[in-house]
């Protein structure tokens, strides 16, 4: 191996050829001749070499099925556990775990997968992607991947005897042999490339570090909006304006001629709170307008019933005083139905008259400290004036629905329902003020004096409580 | 490039070409036993009908007819694609497929009891059921429109018509071949290419609705555009398997030793593996699809086949007619070997009965009580069983007829050495 | 030497029991190498620079109008209730089936042993992977909110808290195109790797001939290479062609697994699959017979490689026409009125314009190539392919919108009418198209040169075999 004494490693002999069938009998002579360390480097597969050099098969196919076989069932345990057991629900009637909707994907999971394996496993057998090759280093090979063919014999082969190769290798008819050995071409890497290679690498970490930048600090800016319109919808909201309607308003009243569902099921008494029966011995026209208004949705019929019962109002004799008022609540009062009201109250009227009904709620108490002038108080419901004999649960029904003086008609804010149920809770609420034990059934009798002996103990603690820390507070202070 | 020169094809006589002495002998033992076992089968298929199967009789005998059916017309389309395509490798087992080929002669005279059975009211078919309509309480104009394809008279047209083709290619292409033997002539080769084409056009639309006619119109009210493709894909891999089956058998017996190399049974089995695939991708799509769309005009079909034992049947053949030969035809280990091949041809054959099986019988109840069908009892399983034996036999007695009077490879194809020397990659 | 075809040898004539050359003329192995280097290595020509700046502008102009549409909203397109796809999804089915002739030639020619395929695989590849690029364009901004087009993908979300729903053919769309996309990426850069050692190894500058050296990934021609390499290849071809059938299988489920009138129909598997391969070849042929002109690749790009795909495109165009006749008696047959009106509908309805267009690109112009005469013309076969293309997307525009426009409910019947956005978009999806096809012939090797090599090694050995075959039938 020395003989030929050059300093760097000799890897071993290569000879050229010009065609295929001179390259498959000199392969044939090197097999024969007991080499076993051998390689031909072709332009293109060449059939029947591997024969020639007894090449073995090799184990890909096994690589690819045992890939695929992985990926069908990462695919199907991957579809069964997300949609079968971890985000059930059901989708056009069909079962959870749904076999022949899972299979298109398994079948493309066991495809790209076995895909990768003979892709990559190819690869990875034939030890590459190796960019420095002994080989390389004779500028004729450069035509092994053009139209020349060389066969190498390696070094470390037992029978390797640099001569006998030589002349084995001569014999077979190749015009060109040569020993292979290291390469000893400069092995950095020129300095442009570093450059390029840097800046690619500076340039791509710039995105990085402008999103990290603004995740840790603060701005004082408003966030910017890249999709405005989906940040901020151009659906109106309620109250909006819009120029899309003459008179401005985003809110649209209904059309005229339609009633919205559930609001025609009840009868005109009940809608109106008036005995219609006995208003159509008294009053035809306005019945007539009642009904344009009320069943028909007729908006001009509401306003012309408006104008005229505050046209009337002024006479002496009010509209509201001789209109024929339904006397009892048309809805059946029990626990559940006061519940109703008294919630509905509590919402709606007691901001003004209070949870208790004596006119004095939060609105008043501000109204009062700051002495509005327009301020009219609101009513008590505990004057004799508006209980049931001279106010009739229809006329408390129609002040709550239209309004009376500066309180506002409730009809558009209150549903149907709830405006009697909370006329129900104002009958309770008068009765409760001047109760006595009597209307209190036996049974329950003994629950109230008890429930009145712990709030008056409570009341008495709370007092007593109230004074010791007022006591302390004192003593600290002093 | 290869070591040696390539061998000379042999001289036309040579014995190797013809169809040894072994197999000449069994043409009449299974000619006669076919018919016996046919006949047997029939009858026995006949007593097993009744109230709730009315139709069981003639199905076993549509069942067993459409099995060979679809095998000789797969035999027919690979001769014509061979040609089409100017196959080199499939030269020496084409004559094979071509005896099967000519089968469709035989064929026509076996498709008579069913040409008659439509005469017949409800004997095979529902719609020619005249009550059918009523029974099923079926709109009126619907029905009216509906029958203007299927009733007799024209079923019996378009029957002919299908025949007329097959049988004018089979004839055609049978003739050219054999000739060919004799004169020697390339030219031949070339008509028969020149017209592959325009063969193959005929052939698959012939067979599309063949397939409707046949097949789908058991159940008149449902319907499946890729029904023919369906059937088609059935009868190409058996058509493959019997190819390669016949072949085997053939050198067995003698003939083709050196001609037929493990080389033609990897390609066959590369077919086979493939076509495997191709009935379970066409088969599966029908399906997802009619799954998918749950309309119950469509869906009515595959409810049919999954009560009582049809419901094995379908899981039956995800099993055995896709999952088992997947994996037995995949690797190249087993193509290579003849043996091997031929096993798994003959195990594909029986399973390609099962999916014509399960394509008709389900039909024989009855349809307006919505019964569950049946397997007509063990009665019935022998019946069906002796109807497709006895027809296959009775074919295979008529192809080594043939056979024995002609060369069992086209010895004067000009592409026979090509073939010959035929290498995989 | 010169490259022009020699007088006198006409390819597309095959005697039985001989074959004929699919490498032309007296070929070495360094022509073939020179003739596809020089295609990459020479100065980009005036026609070139031309194309491109064309096609590179109509890129522009899709990127702008992406820009446009995500900004504004889906609203800038003519999709409207009840035709909510629209030509986004026409144009990517469209693409979609152009992109199966490449893996088809690659995979299952292969498979059939069909050597005329090595001329044109690369390139048909590298249309494959280019249209599915397009493709995969069209229903990315489909979706809306194009910026959240990842929760397609099956990752544990702790925003959403669930999982996309693999019942729904649309997210095995996703799966099936993008499994495409990669491994028919895998399976042409896999093709590459030995021609890009060529490229590496006759690279005169240093920089080049290392880029094409980190391309080729150091391959050397070693037999033990080639030899896992061909297995490899194999292998994959035998994924491929089921995957290429897997693909518009799953785009026809798309439409197949509604009810829908027109759409639910069992034919739409194998019969979108044949379209595919017809518009794919059609798409080829488009390019490959300017182009083999242009870039002086006639011997390796021979008449009769134009031939056979003509064939293909006659066969294909012939299932589908089967297919259009099939799904038209069916649906007589089947005496559902909802199918028979949804295609009375599409033959004579509003859209009967754009399906007789379709029924005449697509089943009647091919028909021409019965001739051989049209088969081996290069210009009727460049119209015939421009047709077929047009009548591909027409046939995809005729399912899309006729179905969707009439469905069951006669009140919410509509006319679709494309905006000047979905017409830009379409064209310059073609912008995308020809820009990375004309950056590919400038820079990778557009002809597989190692498989011609073998073709034409092979040719030389038949040709060698053959002499011996006659030598000894005359012996007897």
């Amino acid at each position: 191996m020395s003989e030929t004494k050059i300093e760097t490693t000799v890897h071993g002999m290569m000879a050229e050829f010009t065609t295929v069938d001179s390259l498959l009998s000199a392969c044939r002579r090197i097999r024969d001749a007991g080499y076993t360390k051998t390689d031909a480097y072709t332009p293109f597969p060449v059939h029947g070499i591997d024969k020639a050099l007894g090449i073995k098969p090799t184990a890909l196919p096994w690589i690819c099925l045992i890939a695929g076989a992985t990926g069908t069932c990462i695919a199907l345990v991957m579809q069964i556990w997300m949609n079968s057991i971890d985000y059930k629900y059901i989708i056009s009637g069909k079962p959870y775990i749904s076999l022949p909707a899972f299979i298109p994907v398994a079948f493309e999971l066991t495809i790209l997968l076995a895909s990768f394996g003979a892709f990559f496993g190819m690869w990875a057998l034939n030890g590459l992607p190796k960019f420095s090759n002994p080989m390389f280093t004779d500028p004729r090979f450069d035509r092994a991947t053009d139209d020349r063919f060389f066969l190498y014999v390696d070094a470390s082969d037992e029978r390797y005897d640099a001569n006998g190769v030589r002349n084995l290798l001569a014999d077979t008819g190749s015009d060109y042999i040569n020993e292979v050995v290291e390469d000893d071409s400069p092995k950095e890497v020129p300095k442009p490339v570093f450059l390029i290679w840097g800046l690619a690498v500076a340039a791509s970490l710039v995105p990085l570090i402008c999103i990290l930048t603004m995740r840790v600090t603060n701005s004082s800016k408003p966030r910017f909006h890249v999709f405005f319109d989906m940040d901020f919808s151009p659906a109106k909201d309620a109250q909006q304006v819009t120029s899309l309607f003459a008179d401005n308003r985003s809110m649209r009243s209904d059309v005229p001629g339609t009633v919205a569902r559930g609001q025609m099921e009840e009868s005109l008494d009940m809608l109106t709170g008036i005995d219609v029966e006995a208003l159509t011995m008294s009053d035809p026209p306005r019945v007539q307008r009642l009904v344009r208004a009320y069943m028909l949705a007729d908006d001009e019929a509401k306003a012309e019933e408006k104008e005229a019962v505050e046209a009337a109002e002024a006479a002496p004799a009010s509209v509201m005083d001789t209109t024929p008022w339904v006397e009892k609540n048309p809805l059946t009062v029990d626990a559940e139905l006061l519940a109703q009201g008294q919630q509905q109250f509590a919402i709606y009227c007691s901001v003004c008259h209070g949870m208790d009904g004596y006119g004095n709620g939060l609105v008043n108490q501000r109204a009062q400290s700051i002495n509005a002038p327009t301020w009219v108080p609101p009513a008590s419901m505990h004057q004799e004036t508006l209980y049931a004999d001279k106010y009739p649960d229809g006329k408390l029904f129609s002040t709550i629905s239209n309004g009376i003086r500066k309180m506002p008609g409730y009809a558009g804010q209150i549903k149907l329902k709830d405006r009697w149920a909370i006329v129900a809770y104002v009958r309770a609420l008068q009765k409760s003020q001047n109760a006595s034990m009597d209307l209190v059934p036996e049974s329950e009798k003994a629950a109230v004096e008890a429930a009145v002996a712990d709030a008056k103990a409570e009341l008495k603690r709370q007092a007593e409580e109230a004074e010791k820390a007022a006591a302390a507070r004192k003593q600290t202070q002093s | 490039m290869s070591e040696h020169a390539a061998p000379a094809v042999k001289p036309a006589d040579d014995p190797a070409f013809q169809l040894p002495a072994s197999l000449r002998g069994l043409q009449m033992p299974l000619l006669g036993g076919g018919l016996v076992a046919l006949l047997i089968g029939m009858g026995m298929a006949f007593a097993v009908s009744d109230a709730d199967m009315p139709r069981f009789g003639m199905s076993a005998y549509l069942t067993a007819f459409l099995y060979v059916l679809t095998i000789v017309l797969g035999c027919l389309f690979f001769v014509l694609i061979q040609h089409l395509v100017r196959a080199g490798w499939s030269v020496v087992v084409r004559r094979v497929a071509e005896c099967m080929m000519i089968m469709i002669v035989p064929m026509a005279f076996l498709f008579l009891p069913i040409l008659f059975s439509v005469f017949s009211e409800g004997a095979l078919f529902v719609w020619t059921d005249p009550e059918f309509a009523s029974k099923l309480h079926l709109d009126d104009k619907m029905w009216e429109n509906k029958k203007l394809f299927l009733n007799a008279p024209f079923f019996v047209i378009r029957a002919l018509i299908y025949f007329g083709i097959w049988g004018a290619l089979a004839v055609y292409y049978w003739r050219g071949s054999v000739n060919q033997d004799e004169t020697g002539e390339r030219a031949a080769t070339d008509r028969m290419q020149y017209w592959s084409g325009p063969a193959v056009m005929a052939f698959s639309l012939s067979l599309t609705f063949a397939a409707f006619d046949w097949g789908m119109s058991l159940a008149p009210m449902w319907f499946s555009t890729m029904f023919g493709v369906y059937i088609f894909a059935g009868g190409i891999l058996a058509a493959h398997c019997v190819i390669t089956l016949l072949t085997y058998l053939l050198q067995r017996a003698g003939a083709l030793k050196e001609e037929v190399t493990p080389e033609h049974y990897h390609d066959l089995g590369k077919y086979i593996f493939g076509f495997i695939v191709f009935w379970t991708y066409i088969s599966f799509s029908q399906y997802m699809l009619i799954w998918y769309g749950n309309i119950p005009e469509e869906t009515e079909w595959f409810y049919s086949r999954q009560d009582g034992g049809f419901g094995y049947l379908s899981i039956g053949l995800i099993i055995f007619h896709w999952l088992i030969p997947f994996f037995g035809t995949m690797s190249r280990h087993v193509r290579r070997r003849p043996g091997m091949m031929a096993f798994w041809a003959a195990y594909i054959l029986v399973v390609h009965f099962i999916d014509i099986y399960w394509i008709v019988m389900p039909e024989a109840r009855v349809v307006e009580t919505h019964t569950v069908p049946g397997f007509g009892g063990p009665l019935g399983i022998l019946a069906s069983l002796l109807c497709v034996v006895g027809m296959s036999t009775l074919v295979i007695g008529l192809v080594l007829r043939v056979a024995g009077g002609n060369r069992v490879v086209p010895v004067r194809d000009p592409r026979l050495r090509e073939s010959i020397i035929f290498e995989n990659i | 030497m010169s490259l022009a075809i020699p007088n006198g040898l006409d390819n597309t004539v095959e005697r039985p029991g001989e074959r004929a050359p699919l490498v032309l003329g007296e070929t070495t192995y360094h022509d073939i190498t020179e003739a596809v280097c020089k295609v990459a290595e020479r100065p980009p020509s005036k026609g070139w620079i031309g194309g491109f700046l064309v096609a590179f502008a109509l890129l522009q102009m899709l990127g702008l109008l992406i820009v446009y549409l995500i900004y504004t909203g889906v609203g800038v397109w003519g999709n409207r209730a009840p035709i909510f796809w629209g030509w986004p999804i026409v144009n990517f089915v469209f693409w979609v089936g152009i992109g199966h002739a490449g893996t088809l030639i690659s995979a299952i020619l292969f498979l059939f042993r069909q050597e005329w395929r090595t001329s044109i695989n690369r390139a048909a590849e590298a249309m494959t992977i280019f249209a599915v690029a397009c493709a995969g364009t069209f229903p990315g901004i489909h979706v809306g909110r194009a910026w959240l087009a990842f929760w397609l993908a099956p990752y544990p979300s702790l925003n959403l808290w669930m999982w996309p729903q693999f019942r729904s053919p649309l997210l095995w769309d996703v799966f099936a195109v993008s499994t495409y996309g990669t491994v028919s990426l895998l399976f042409w850069y896999m093709g590459m790797v030995p021609d890009l050692a060529t490229f590496r190894d006759r690279s005169k500058n240093k920089y080049r001939r290392m880029a094409y050296g980190i391309l080729c990934l150091g391959w050397s021609g070693s037999s033990r290479h080639w030899m896992r390499y061909e297995k490899a290849y194999a292998i994959l071809a035998a994924l491929a062609a089921p995957l290429v059938l897997s693909v518009h299988t799953i785009v026809s489920f798309d439409f197949a697994v509604s009810q829908v009138p027109g759409w639910h129909t069992t034919i739409f598997p194998p019969y979108f699959v044949a379209g595919a391969i017809f518009s794919g070849f059609a798409m080829v042929l488009t390019l490959m017979v300017p182009a083999r002109k242009m870039l002086n690749l006639e011997k390796l790009i021979t008449i009769r490689h134009l031939e056979n795909m003509c064939k293909i495109i006659l066969a294909t165009g012939s299932i589908v026409g089967l297919a259009y006749g099939t799904e038209f008696f069916i649906a007589w047959y089947g005496q559902v009125p909802a199918e028979q009106f949804a295609f009375l509908n599409r033959a004579f309805g509003p859209y009967a314009w754009a399906y007789w267009t379709m029924v005449s690109c697509n089943v009647i112009s091919p028909q021409i190539f019965w001739f051989k005469k049209a088969r081996t013309t290069p210009w009727i076969i460049v119209v015939v392919s421009i047709f077929v293309n047009i009548g591909m997307w027409f046939e995809r525009f005729v399912i899309v919108i006729s179905s969707l426009s009439r469905d069951y409910l006669p009140s919410a019947w509509a006319y679709f009418t494309p905006t000047w956005v979905d017409w830009g978009m379409l064209i310059g999806s073609f912008g995308l198209f020809f820009t990375l096809f004309l950056l590919f012939c400038r820079t990778l090797p557009v002809i597989n040169m190692a498989e011609v090599k073998a073709t034409l090694a092979k040719q030389e050995h038949m040709a060698h075999l053959h002499g011996h075959g006659e030598e000894a039938a005359e012996g007897h």
